[in-house]
């Protein structure tokens, strides 16, 4: 322990001694691991965002389709739905997209039948600040947050929508918490009535049809039923969704990682060059501490604590940026690219939902190369006679 | 500080050969010696005839083509680099014609260099090395930096830090290159009153003054790598 602790010492001495090369090297590991934790931390953020938004989505999702692309469904086939075995509850929902042209984006408008659901056995209900409009409702609206934010509105505030002709002003009366802001940043909650009347969406008719089933793991099974019963239905699986979502923030974050192999390599190979151990002063140096009784496995211990400390310091500094920049900076340019959404996003707020272990996992990816870059060559060249070391023989 | 049968150095037969790249030849050639302990021995010859070649075959710093090496009555000719390593740490003192100090470290941290692998130094080692110091005259240049130091300084530094672990037996190569006179009579009289004490000491060099000097217990002598001894 105390050899060990003296061989630390010793490192960081040596470290401090070559300060211009230590920086360099610190601040190159610090600028790939911030590349790689940037991917890692927005990933794992999105990943969670879908995992809680998609608590509040129905088990099948009913939608009609014509020529490929989703249609109006009839409203009366709920009842049909409600039939098949294993189904519990059946929503006909109307919900649809509003652009805003100042926005140059979408926004995502929900109509929720107030006359007769209780909103507050909803699974929304505990994803709000404030509440969702009330049982009875029609100039109560809810919004996500970044939205609300984005148009300086705040709770109690009135709301003034185009619907139809007209424009009619209501209540905002709760706000989606930030914790679902993927699914929620956008979305405005209006009464059935007025989002029928905003969408245009005629009495009998809904945008599709949630399905909940009592057994959600055999939800293949009540899907190809409903296509029986609905020929042009395409029904939706949550579980299929979530494990699509999940692949697709798999492929994304892979390939930026791939993207930022290239860097990892270059940083590699600068490694390998500087820590080599190759450079005449560094050779001497081996030479003098095998002269003076060092062992082999003393210069190599001495150079893995040099490339631990100086590695970890750098992946740690790397990683802490990484948080600033996706949590607090939102991560300008990365985000856009792992969102990929073809409508302009509101502000996104996104939760830090990264593991230690990921954390661990990431560090070792980083400071493990970097120390075997450090440490083979040390170890290569200590094992040569300290005269030969000495006299700079190669 | 006493050795087996008496002989702290001993060697048969020794030879060093280097490659063909290094041009094809024995640096060291058939070479047998014994070195009593206690005893202040001189290793001569002219440039490039092969005393730093000899003094790391028997300090344990290179490995021999042939032949045999003893350090206090152990043989070290076919030690693996680990206990090669060891012996030099607890047997060897040695200081080297280019110094082989760290740079940009303090001469006091090379001197105490040695330490680190037993746990570093300890308040008796630090108080030891202050003694040392004190004793070749570098008191005030323990927190100077090497690349601070004359070449004099640096040369009296090594052999302090090749002191530092109290090795029975101290090598020395050209100790006195880069000493003035006063400076050469205060290093000789410093390693007379170190093998008065019981060390054993080899010193290669062709300076005549120390060549010449009275109290040298033994001289060798080396040319082309071959041994001519004088005793």
């Amino acid at each position: 322990m105390r050899t060990q602790l003296a061989l630390i010492l010793f490192a960081l001495g040596s470290a401090r001694r070559r300060a211009g090369r230590t920086l360099s090297i610190l601040m190159a590991l610090a600028l790939v691991t911030f590349a790689f934790s940037s991917v890692l931390f927005l990933t794992e953020a999105l990943r969670r965002e879908y995992r809680m938004a998609s608590e509040a989505l129905p088990d099948l999702t009913v939608q009609r389709l014509v020529a490929g692309r989703p249609a109006l469904i009839e409203a009366g086939l709920a009842e049909s739905l409600r039939q098949i075995p294993g189904v519990i509850a059946v929503e006909p929902r109307v919900w649809g997209y509003f652009f805003v042209p100042n926005l140059a984006g979408n926004f995502t408008v929900m109509g929720v039948d107030t006359a007769q659901a209780d909103l507050t056995n909803s699974p929304w209900a505990g994803a709000v600040d404030g509440r969702l409009p009330k049982t009875g409702s029609r100039d109560e609206v809810v919004m996500g947050k970044s939205l609300a934010r984005f148009l300086g509105l705040e709770l109690g505030d009135a709301v003034i929508l185009p619907v139809g002709p007209h424009r009619i002003q209501m209540d905002l009366v709760g706000t989606f918490k930030s914790e679902v802001a993927l699914w929620s940043a956008d979305v405005i909650v209006l009464s059935l009535t007025n989002a029928r009347t905003f969408l245009q969406v005629p009495v009998g008719q809904v945008t599709d049809i949630a399905v909940r089933l009592s057994t959600p793991d055999e939800a293949v099974v009540a899907a190809r039923k409903i296509a029986e019963l609905i020929p042009d239905a395409r029904v939706i699986d949550r579980q299929l969704m979530g494990r699509t979502y999940d692949l697709t923030f798999d492929t994304r974050g892979g390939v930026m990682g791939a993207m930022l192999m290239p860097a990892l390599i270059a940083f590699l190979v600068l490694a390998w060059d500087r820590l080599s151990g190759v450079g005449p002063a560094e050779w001497r140096e081996i030479g003098v501490l095998k002269a003076i009784g060092w062992r082999t496995s003393d210069v190599i211990a001495a150079r893995l604590w040099e490339g631990v400390l100086v590695g970890f310091c750098g992946a740690v500094l790397g990683i802490f940026a990484a948080y600033l920049f996706v949590f607090y900076a939102r991560a300008p340019g990365l985000s856009s690219v792992l969102l990929g959404w073809s409508s302009i996003y509101p502000s996104l707020d996104l939760v830090p939902a990264v593991t230690l272990s990921q954390v661990v996992v990431l560090i070792c990816l980083v400071v493990l190369p970097f120390v075997a870059a450090g440490t083979v060559p040390a170890w290569r060249t200590a094992m040569r006679d300290p005269h030969q070391l000495l006299r700079g023989a190669s | 500080m006493s050795a087996a049968n008496g002989i702290m150095v001993s060697a048969v037969g020794l030879t060093k050969h280097y490659p063909a790249a290094r041009g094809e030849r024995d640096a060291i050639h058939d070479v047998s010696l014994a070195i009593p302990a206690g005893q202040l021995w001189v290793v001569s010859g002219p440039s490039g005839s092969g005393k730093t070649t000899l003094l790391g075959l028997l300090g344990g710093m290179i490995a021999p083509t042939r032949g045999e090496v003893c350090l206090n009555g152990r043989s070290i000719t076919h030690l693996r680099d680990h206990h090669r390593s060891l012996v030099r740490r607890t047997l060897v003192g040695m200081a080297f014609q280019e110094f082989a100090l760290v740079m940009g470290m303090t001469l006091i941290e090379n001197i105490l260099l040695p330490l680190t692998p037993q746990g570093g130094a300890t308040p008796p080692d630090i108080a030891r090395a202050g003694q040392l110091l004190r004793r070749f005259g570098m008191e005030d240049l323990a927190g100077s930096r090497v690349e601070r130091l004359s070449g004099g300084e640096r040369q009296r530094g090594a052999i302090v830090r090749a002191l530092i672990l109290d090795p029975p037996l101290l090598m020395l190569d050209e100790p006195t290159a880069f000493l003035d006179t006063n400076n050469v009579h205060r290093i000789m009289e410093l390693l007379f009153a170190l093998r008065d004490e019981g060390r054993t000491i080899l010193v290669a060099t062709h300076d005549a003054r120390l060549l010449d000097h009275g109290q040298v217990d033994g001289a060798l002598r080396l040319v082309d790598g071959t041994l001519e001894t004088d005793q």
